[in-house]
């Protein structure tokens, strides 16, 4: 689980989203007062509240009902939510209230509670408390406001669990985008001081960027003399992606090492020219084969065929 | 050896060597430059090396510092070889468009010596 400060740093959970956020869900300082005014309420159904919750909806559910086989979680996730259902009645919404709030939204998050128990469950327990400050306290103006206070809190806490789940995503996402980036570049080392990049797919300036990037350690690690970049798989070569080739082989020359650029397909070719494209400081070559050739003369050795 | 600048050049044979190993400040890239060719005016030389193995980071400046001594060198007479530029430092160049046209590049001085053994017993070359 990350660290739950540096998550609120990375959701941008600050002082000032704190204050849009509360406001927004129109929580206000009364709010917190009547919440906190509520405490002994809390107190007194506490146990009837969580134990109707576990016992009406969670045990009868068979998916749900999984997540409790064990006896001590069952109890240790009871105890949690005794003290979860208090806080809402503490009367404080600042930082610490939020970094404890994304913290259930991880939990439930790594222990693969999905966003469909999370909400169905919190609607739930929001009607179960709604019943029983009605049954105690009536009907009147004031428990209707008490009432619409929890129900601001509630939903305050729901958009922070939310969001959490939201976040795992997204860096889940992340991580995967990632692991294609590095499948996305392999230098193949296929001579002493010969490295090979075939590229596979479109080549946007970020893209561009990491092959550039990814090339020029690879140079240097290998001490290589000469690089083949073969763009047989690259779909389309507009005067963009030519300019990030041409930028690429003027820093590989910088290092002290060569470029053959090969792959480069007839219609490659007519579109390179008609757009007016300069790529004659290039070794070029049409296919991977010639390339080869070409770097290992670079290198002082040549493929023979063995005396016959 | 000669040390006038900060950095000091090295003779091996016919070549002269410079190894850059401090950060290269715009004056401290401009000694250097007038150090070089004042040594190659007196002593003459075949080929000049400077590794920049050291230097993380090149700004335009010494770029162009290390380019046009290059080229200086070239009028002279005398080949000039850049040897062991960092990736990242060769990568910012790229993208800025900044091409260090006019000299030759090696991997490394080793490498960088070998090149200017190429070029001297080539024939001189017309750029």
């Amino acid at each position: 689980m990350p660290n739950s400060r540096d998550y609120m740093a990375r959701l941008g959970f600050d002082a000032q989203e704190l204050s849009s956020r509360r406001h927004f869900f129109q929580l206000t300082d009364e709010d917190l007062a009547r919440l906190a005014a509520l405490r002994p309420f809390a107190e007194r159904h506490n146990d009837a509240i969580i134990d109707a919750f576990y016992n009406e909806l969670l045990l009868q559910h068979p998916e749900s009902r999984l997540f409790f086989t064990d006896q001590a979680v069952f109890r240790r996730a009871v105890t949690a939510q005794k003290r979860y259902f208090l806080q809402l009645f503490s009367g404080v919404c600042d930082l610490d209230y939020m970094e404890d709030r994304l913290r259930v939204g991880t939990t439930h998050q790594r222990i693969g509670v999905a966003p469909k128990w999370y909400l169905g469950a919190y609607a739930h327990y929001l009607r179960l408390i709604s019943s029983h400050l009605f049954r105690e306290q009536g009907s009147s103006p004031d428990s209707e406001l008490s009432n619409r206070s929890i129900q601001k809190i509630v939903f305050f806490d729901m958009s922070i669990a939310i969001e959490t789940y939201i976040a795992a995503g997204v860096e889940a996402i992340q991580r995967h985008q990632s692991a294609i980036r590095e499948l996305s570049t392999p230098v193949i080392q296929i001579s002493e001081r010969v490295l090979l990049l075939p590229l596979i797919g479109t080549i946007d300036t970020v893209r561009a960027q990491q092959v550039m990037e990814k090339m020029l350690a690879r140079v240097v690690e290998a001490q290589a003399r000469v690089i083949i970049l073969d763009i047989a798989g690259v779909p389309v070569v507009d005067t963009r992606v030519a300019n990030h080739l041409l930028q690429t082989t003027e820093a590989v020359r910088l290092l002290g090492a060569t470029t053959i650029l090969t792959g480069i397909r007839a219609q490659v070719a007519q579109t390179l020219v008609q757009l007016g494209v300069d790529l004659s400081t290039m070794h070029t070559c049409s296919s991977l084969q010639e390339g080869l050739e070409m770097a290992l003369s670079m290198t002082g050795r040549a493929i023979t065929t063995r005396g016959a | 050896m000669t040390v006038r600048g900060q950095i000091p050049i090295l003779r091996i044979g016919s070549t002269l060597l410079a190894s850059i190993q401090v950060e290269l400040k715009d004056t401290t890239a401009q000694a250097l430059q007038a150090d070089m060719l004042s040594v190659l005016e007196k002593e003459g030389a075949r080929g000049l090396v400077l590794d920049i193995t050291g230097l993380d980071t090149v700004d335009t400046f010494v770029a162009r510092v290390l380019t046009d001594t290059g080229r200086m060198a070239r009028l002279m007479g005398t080949h000039t070889v850049l040897v062991g530029m960092r990736p990242e430092v060769a990568a910012t160049l790229a993208r800025m468009g900044f091409s260090m046209q006019g000299v030759h590049t090696a991997l490394n001085v080793e490498e960088g010596l070998a090149l200017l053994a190429r070029l001297v017993g080539a024939r001189p070359m017309p750029t």
